[in-house]
């Protein structure tokens, strides 16, 4: 049974009804003119993903295995994982030491070896946007707030 | 005993020379200028317009920099600036009367105390517009028809709390007469609308309306003198109207300057008043300047709030 | 009008001023063919850079950076699935299919000349009609622009794919992000929970980095390949003039692509992505094999690229004239404008008659540059990138969207809403929502709030005002055609097979 209910479109489903919800509680603070057009939504949404679930659920009873989101979780958890560290770090000690760093991280730890190729990759890619952005635009990147403080 | 307080007067003592030093020093890093909106505004042209001449009064190698912070109609970009280092490395622009309504319709980080008032370089009057065709082709017509059939005129304008809001509350209180008001997202969707017909009047600025004066019936301006931009223009004082009110744009810093980096700082914006170089630049922009510097600008600050609580606690707009 | 317009044309085949066109176009194609960065965020990094330039050179370089990023965009659409720019999202719907049978090179070359057609055609209506066209927006008020945007959200229903319970859920997320922000008429905030970024609603860039480059970014990562799978040898490209024959049926589409796409850009507020979903669902709607479509029609790339080409010097036709923007990009170059004292107005034309002229002449090269400098070379030289090892595509990839997000508004708080979006967007994309409805929902569905309660408060509340005249009675009765239209269609043909058994 419990199986029953971790099938990915039954959680997307029920996750949707749940922030839907959640999201009706501000809206009811809005004046009626205000809050029409979200507040519809809101009820759409949540009124699809009931009729969602219900379908997701008649297949689960038919026996109908749902496909798995993922081929390798971990992988994708961890590409994620290295992406949202990317931006934090981007955000706390600049944006081209974080960046010198995530490029050949990112390729080296999802099987991409060559340190010649990591190195060259690196130093085009921090060069060209210094060069674009800060030399030729003088568009500035966070420079850390760890410094700045 | 002895050996500490010597070394305190010491320590005392040159934090005094440094002081003195870092006022005659100033500016001897470049200066940070922040734009609550989007590079390319009203408000950015004005700011990177004056830079050059503020450099030039400052003199030494001065150098201003202009840092677009753009967001909530501006709330962003002065909320950054009234909450930097007050040693006058950090400017920004203001805007009113929109920074001192942000204080009264929403929660605001700042509040009127928290600046240096620099100076008022823009002052840019609202004036009163109607559609071509409409037959209200004067300010006595169209306060009759609105005092016949009230709130049957639809008044276009750019978003509650701003300037061309207020123009129209003491309008309404002047006259009695009652308006519908129409919202816009910005002035040019506004005026857009009146030349199309789908509004019936229209409150803008005069910059606004200086390129369009022959699709629109112009029905005066709210100042005390004729304006540069529109010199046949009456004023609405000539017509027997009482109204003086408009948008303006100028520069603050933080809270607590050194006293003689903000009589510097003064000096320089002062001096934009008779450059003739920044006046045409500035024309050419579409910025009718007026300066008004320091106490004057912060009594001005004072009033506008004054005048927006006012209107808030009569006729709450959200 | 037409002497000044010659007059002003020696001024721009100067060398410099040439020049900054020729730099646009590459610069535009580069940068929409990164995924993540636009022609918006490339655009506001200029303005204040141009500050120091000559007037025709800092508008030659924005005309032909537009031109460019808007043909750019079709890059990675087709090759990788990521639009390059919001007007791109319809490129994918052929091009990305036309890629994975091998015919990658052909779509682009399609994407290439018909974005070129489109350009010129739009820079024709620019520098010719650009008076009478302003008229026509003027007719526009917020009850007829109302109609406009349920005319564009009704054509959600042909973006609704497979299964239209997704489909719909997809329609309603993309409409409840946009009214996140200022309520239009208030300014009250709605479900910004006290953040002031977010209180201007949230950017289309945003929403669109998340969504569609994000996925693909983490399937990039999650399947150890060596390549991607469109290699160069696969790509099929021959030269140009050579392909040009397998084009010639497409005139049509062409035609009633720039027809659209100028239609679109002259009505404020809409832009470049909604003439390319538009051109694309007529397009479809008069093939003679619409079962086709989706699966790799080159017809389709060309319905899209011509239409987001076309609306790019129309948008510019109610900018000068009256002050709105008809596009995202065109209001920030509006600014640029403004920078150099080009007030717009009917004054504008008068006053600087050379300088006005003459963008619209870079307007005009830079669509035709396209051409040369989109063909083989750019196309070729971005499917090599494209087959860098996947770990190192996709790291660079992230830098990109990181820069491209960040430098819209030069805050972090964007960059963090755009990681949230990508989860959301891997999670539609592995449990097959369309992401399309969602495009056009954030675009469209804030604009018909605001110009609805707009016309309420002309009309003072009375709801029959929106039905008060001709232009919205025709634009009500389009709408009715295009959603009843084709299941009326479908029964008469179920009928007829029915009376035939």
């Amino acid at each position: 049974m419990s199986n029953r209910l971790t099938r990915p479109e039954t959680l997307t489903a029920l996750g949707i009804v749940v922030v839907a919800a959640g999201f009706l509680v501000p809206a009811a603070a809005l004046r009626p003119i205000s809050a029409l057009l979200p507040v519809a939504m809101l009820v759409g949404l949540i009124g699809l993903s009931v009729i969602l679930l219900i379908s997701d659920q008649r297949k689960a009873a038919a026996g109908e295995a749902a496909a798995p989101m993922s081929k390798s979780p971990t992988r994708v958890a961890g590409a994620f994982a290295l992406i949202v560290a990317y931006a934090v770090a981007t955000d706390l000690i600049g944006f081209y030491v974080s960046t010198v760093v995530a490029v050949p991280l990112t390729a080296f730890l999802f099987g991409y070896r060559n340190p010649l190729g990591l190195a060259l990759a690196t130093v085009i890619v921090v060069g060209a946007i210094w060069l674009i952005f800060d030399f030729g635009m003088s568009q500035e990147f966070p420079a850390g707030r760890l410094w700045a403080a | 005993m002895l050996k500490h307080i010597k070394s305190a007067t010491l320590a005392g003592a040159m934090a005094l020379v440094a002081g003195a030093a870092f006022a005659q020093d100033y500016p001897s890093k470049p200066i940070e200028v922040i734009v609550g909106y989007s590079a390319g505004g009203g408000t950015d042209v004005m700011a990177r317009t004056a830079a050059p001449f503020i450099e030039k009064y400052l003199g030494d190698g001065a150098s201003l920099v202009v840092k677009n912070m753009p967001g909530a109609s501006g709330q962003i970009g002065v909320t950054e600036a009234a909450n930097a280092d007050a040693d006058g490395y950090t400017l920004g622009t203001f805007n009113l009367p929109g920074m001192m309504a942000r204080t009264i319709d929403r929660e605001a980080a700042y509040d009127r105390d928290s600046f240096t008032y620099l100076a008022n370089v823009v002052n840019d009057p609202n004036v009163i517009v109607t559609t071509k065709g409409g037959g209200l082709d004067s300010i006595d017509k169209l306060v009759e028809e609105a005092k016949a059939n009230p709130g049957a005129v639809t008044v276009g304008m750019s978003s509650l709390g701003g300037d061309d809001h207020f123009m129209l509350i003491k309008l309404q209180e002047l006259t009695g007469a009652e308006f519908t008001i129409v919202p816009f997202k910005g002035s040019a969707p506004a005026r857009t609308a009146l030349m199309g017909g789908h509004v019936a009047m229209g409150i803008l600025n005069i910059s606004e309306v200086a390129e369009f004066q022959e699709e629109l019936n112009v029905l005066g301006v709210a100042t005390e003198e004729r304006s540069d931009f529109a010199p046949d223009l009456p004023t609405f004082q000539e017509q027997g109207y009482d109204l003086i009110n408009g948008s303006m744009r100028g520069f603050i810093a933080p809270a607590g300057l050194p006293e003689d980096v903000q009589a510097k700082l003064l000096d320089a914006f002062a001096q934009l008043e008779t450059d003739e170089e920044f006046l045409a630049a500035m024309k050419a922009t579409a910025n009718p300047v007026e300066v008004v510097t320091g106490d004057e600008f912060k009594t001005l600050t004072s009033d506008l709030y004054d005048l927006a609580k006012g209107v808030w606690e009569a006729t709450p707009w959200n | 009008m037409y002497s000044e317009l010659l007059h002003a044309l020696p001024e721009v085949i100067g060398f410099s001023n040439f020049a900054a066109v020729i730099i646009g176009v590459i610069a535009g194609i580069v940068v929409g063919a990164m995924p993540g960065l636009s022609a918006t965020m490339a655009i506001s990094v200029l303005v204040p850079f141009t500050f120091g330039l000559e007037p025709l050179v800092a508008l030659g370089l924005m005309a032909g950076i537009y031109n460019g990023a808007m043909y750019g965009g079709a890059i990675p659409a087709v090759l990788l699935r990521i639009p390059g720019t919001p007007a791109a999202v319809a490129t994918t719907f052929d091009g990305y299919p036309m890629a994975q049978k091998g015919e990658g090179g052909f779509a682009l070359q399609v994407a290439v000349v018909s974005s070129a057609i489109g350009g010129i055609a739009s820079a024709f209506a620019l520098m010719l009609l650009a008076p009478p066209l302003s008229k026509v927006t003027l007719l526009f008020g917020p009850s007829e622009v109302f109609w406009v945007a349920v005319f564009g959200l009704a054509s959600i229903i042909f973006l609704l794919g497979g299964n239209p319970v997704k489909g719909l859920i997809s329609a309603c997320f993309g409409v409840f992000v946009s009214v996140i922000g200022a309520d239009p008429i208030y300014g009250t905030d709605r479900f910004t929970f006290g953040q002031l970024e977010m209180l201007d609603g949230i950017s289309i860039v945003i929403l669109l980095v998340g969504l569609y480059a994000l996925p693909p970014v983490i399937d990039l990562l999650e399947t150890p390949l060596k390549t991607d799978g469109v290699e160069s040898s696969k790509l099929g490209t021959e030269p140009i003039w050579k392909a040009m024959p397998r084009m010639k049926g497409f005139w049509k589409t062409w035609l009633r692509s720039s027809v659209i796409g100028i239609w679109i850009g002259i009505l404020p507020g809409a832009g470049g992505s909604m003439a390319a979903f538009m051109s694309y669902n007529e397009a479809r709607r008069s093939s003679k094999h619409p079962e086709r479509w989706g699966e790799g029609e080159p017809e389709g790339v060309a319905a899209s690229e011509t239409a987001n080409n076309a609306d790019t010097a129309s948008a510019l036709i109610p900018a000068l004239t009256l002050g709105i923007p008809g596009t995202a990009v065109a209001a920030v170059m509006l600014g640029g404008l403004l920078v150099h004292g080009l007030q717009p107005g009917p004054m504008l034309f008068r006053e600087n008659p050379d300088v006005v002229f003459g963008f619209m002449w870079q307007f005009l090269f830079g669509a035709i540059l396209l051409i040369l400098l989109g063909g083989s070379l750019a196309t070729n030289s971005f499917a090599r990138l494209l087959n860098l090892p996947r770990p190192l595509l996709g790291s660079v990839i992230i830098v990109l969207m990181l820069i491209g997000v960040y430098s819209i508004h030069g805050r972090m708080f964007d960059v963090y809403l755009m990681l949230g979006f990508g989860a959301v967007g891997w999670v539609m994309d592995k449990l097959k929502f369309p992401l399309p409805p969602v495009v056009l929902g954030l675009i469209l569905g804030g604009f018909a709030e605001e110009n609805l309660r707009l016309a309420l408060r002309i009309g003072r509340g009375d709801w029959s005002v929106l039905f008060q005249n001709t232009t919205s009675l025709i634009l009500v009765a389009l709408t009715v055609a295009v959603v009843v239209g084709p299941i009326v269609k479908r029964r008469m043909i179920d009928r007829r097979k029915h009376a035939e058994s």
